[in-house]
């Protein structure tokens, strides 16, 4: 038995090693996506087998018979033991959004390689890894968040820190998601009809539960679900109606401001009307559609389109600025590390595991599902033929406004595309036109139209390309409406030290206040992408890059204090390698993207070749935010270094700060 | 069978009902549509205090 066993684990590894090695060292001629698939399906399989449970074994030694934070302070509301998959789908479910999609779309500039390869290695050594690390300690530490765990293992200045980062993330993220959905609803009245239609069918869905069927919220998201499809099918009505179709056509600034005021409402309103509906609903259309994806691409398989390497590495690509090294590693963040994983894995999840072994499934393998995810994305956009996935991803800024000078130069770069076809595309997916819709969400969803209609063209590929559409902003909106709100909620703790008043969320003009407050900071940065001849995500998309990986070197920093309080510098490696990696990846990033000659890079050069007006401006705010966040960071390294050397040293205490034994009375029935 | 359970029971745990069944036997009482209501607001005020992922 053992030796078969061993046969198989070896005949994976083979699989495995010969599915890279066809990706890596094909070139010139077009591959099948499912090497892609079965590369990364053996490497996360061998990953969780042998690395995962090396982890849950030696270094974190997870133990049976230790009673869990959800057994301990078993309170019926936050802390519940929970059988495993079940929590494996609630993490799945909270860590999954819109950034393993729109990542890899955006990353595709450089061929299909660079991306993968990060997605496969990054995640198994570095983003499962750190969620893993920080579920095990959160959850040794009563489900403690990790801006707690930072100032009980760092000191206060990282707790601070690590607050205050999280809070200029989500701006930037509310932001750059905002812009997203701007990009791909600017211009077309079916995307704008099926958006428009979901916010009527969420409030619908909230009084239906509320007042009508309170608790049936499987039943509510079935009925949401069904008046969702046909909201797509009413889009198309719509786009060829000649009276309806001008009312729902409307500018990318019209709809920004649009969502600008829809965020600041949601985040006002009582949270039972808007926004916990369609945040059910987005969930369950989330795990339905990437499933969806999934049987679509091993039933479809397709060939991907796009060459290994383009020859954007050299820094020039349109859909935005810079090398592989680094921005590859930045604008793939949450389908290989994701620094905002460590906050679902210090939440709800460590409250929820009713056995420490559960651990390795919900954190390790719940991250290589996201970075299935990613590989997916990563598909789904390379099997568009390349002409095409530029045409659609590179601003009209760069390309030109016009449809023929767009396929000049796009064809110049050597990826030939034809305004005909463009328009026949267009025409096919019931759009105006498809060039220059920036943002990744246009052309990940024309990818996915083309595996899920397969052969179907027409109103097929139409339905499937604005179903697709819907999916990616219906959940995009709930991020605004839940990002807006816990931004509040922060501001409010934050000044309630000051106004006693202001920090009751009870209290209506504080609501509001806050709520404008941070509506206008994030809005700002959203009318600031919709403004830039440049699309907006060649700037944005590196920022929110930048910040998401700086918050995973602040919980690698936590997760390798934890490991070398535990074990000395023994395994200090494992949280330190990919900690050197990120720290490298994004100051490199974060240098460039302020101190880069280049304009399309740099932006104080950017802002020098603009001189005066609101885009100089706009570019020297962007270079600040990006210092900030820089200094930030810095400060919670330099301070993570001080305690390794003390410790190293022995001058400064390495107790573990763990909640105490306690054995688990849980009978296996149980959960 | 079994991974259809659990699948549903997934479903459930996404959709609250399981936790809303589990706030009834907590505080040994019946649904109504005045219990759903309280529970909500218990919940979502806790939920929407987090920060979502990206």
């Amino acid at each position: 038995m053992l030796l078969f066993k061993r046969v198989g684990w070896l005949a994976l590894a083979c699989l495995g090693a010969f599915s890279l090695a066809t990706i890596a060292i094909s070139r010139g001629e077009h591959i099948d996506s499912i090497w892609l698939v079965l590369a990364a399906v053996c490497t996360y399989l061998i990953a969780y087998r042998f690395y995962g449970k090396f982890l849950a074994a030696r270094v974190m030694a997870l133990d049976e018979n230790r009673a869990t934070p959800a057994e301990r302070l078993e309170n019926g509301h936050d802390f519940v033991p929970t059988n495993k998959w079940i929590v494996f789908g609630h993490h799945f479910a909270a860590i999954a959004g819109p950034g393993p999609l729109v990542g890899p779309v955006l990353a595709a500039q450089f061929g299909y390689l660079p991306g993968t390869l990060w997605i496969i290695a990054g995640a198994v050594l570095g983003g499962a890894v750190q969620d893993f690390v920080i579920l095990f300690a959160s959850l040794r530490r009563d489900g403690k968040s990790l801006g707690q765990m930072a100032r009980d293992e760092i000191g206060k200045t990282g707790g601070l820190i690590a607050l205050l980062t999280v809070l200029l993330i989500m701006i930037v993220l509310l932001a750059v998601v905002a812009l997203v959905v701007v990009n791909a609803l600017a211009g077309s009245p079916w995307g704008t009809f099926t958006i428009a239609a979901t916010m009527p069918v969420a409030v619908f869905m909230g009084l239906y539960l509320r007042f009508w069927r309170p608790g049936k919220v499987l039943e509510c998201s079935a009925i949401g679900f069904a008046l969702v499809i046909a909201a797509v099918f009413g889009g198309q009505w719509v786009a060829g109606s000649t009276a309806l179709a001008p009312v729902f056509t409307l500018s990318a600034m019209t709809i920004a401001v649009a969502i600008i005021i829809y965020g600041f409402l949601a985040s006002a309103l009582p949270v039972w009307l808007l926004l916990a509906p369609r945040d059910y609903l987005s969930t369950f259309v989330k795990l339905g559609v990437i499933a969806m994806l999934a049987a679509g691409i091993l039933a479809v398989h397709p060939r991907l389109e796009m060459p290994a390497l383009t020859r954007f590495i050299d820094g020039s690509g349109p859909v935005f600025a810079g090398k592989i090294f680094p921005f590859c590693f930045i604008t793939i963040a949450c389908g290989a590390v994701s620094g905002f994983h460590a906050l679902i894995s210090s939440g709800t999840t460590p409250k929820m595991l009713a056995r420490e072994p559960h651990a390795l499934p919900v954190g390790y393998g719940s991250m290589l599902l996201e970075s299935m995810v990613a590989i997916m994305a990563m598909i789904a956009s390379c099997a568009l033929q390349p002409g095409v996935y530029f045409a659609v991803n590179s601003p009209a800024g760069l390309v030109g406004q016009t449809a023929q000078a767009a396929v000049a130069t796009i064809s110049g770069w050597g990826f030939p595309v034809t305004a005909d076809q463009m328009q026949e595309l267009a025409k096919g997916v019931g759009e105006i036109t498809l060039f220059s819709r920036t943002g990744g969400a246009p052309s990940l969803a024309l990818g996915m139209a083309k595996i899920f209609a397969r052969n179907g063209g027409g109103a097929i590929l139409g339905f499937w390309y604005h179903f697709a559409i819907m999916f990616e902003a219906l959940f995009i909106l709930t991020i605004i409406d839940a990002g807006t709100r816990v931004g509040r909620f922060m501001l409010q703790d934050l000044l309630g030290q000051f106004s006693k008043p202001l920090g009751r969320t009870s209290w209506m003009p504080g609501v509001i206040a806050t709520s404008a407050v941070v509506v206008a900071a994030w809005g700002y940065f959203l009318i600031e992408g919709v403004r830039d001849p440049l699309g907006g995500i060649n700037s944005l998309w590196p920022l929110f890059g930048i910040a998401n990986q700086l918050l995973a070197a602040i919980a690698l920093s936590v997760a390798t204090t934890v490991l070398l309080k535990m074990h000395g510098p023994k395994y200090i490696w494992i949280t330190c390698l990919p900690l050197v990696w990120l720290v490298t990846v994004t100051f490199s990033a974060a240098w460039q993207k302020i101190f880069s000659p280049l304009p399309r890079i740099g932006f104080l050069a950017q802002a020098d070749q603009l001189k005066t007006g609101p885009l100089a401006f706009n570019a020297r705010l962007d270079a600040v935010v990006c210092g900030v966040f820089m200094v930030l960071v810095a400060i919670v390294l330099a301070e993570s270094l001080k305690l390794w050397f003390g410790l190293l040293r022995g001058t400064r205490d390495a107790s573990v700060a763990e909640a105490p034994f306690v054995p688990t009375q849980l009978a296996s029935e149980e959960i | 069978m079994k991974l259809f359970r659990i699948f549903l029971t997934i479903l459930r745990e996404l959709a609250d009902q399981n936790a809303y069944a589990r706030h009834l036997s907590a505080h040994g009482t019946t649904h109504s549509g005045a219990e759903w209501r309280r529970f909500c607001d218990e919940r979502f005020r806790a939920r929407y205090r987090n920060a979502r992922c990206c």
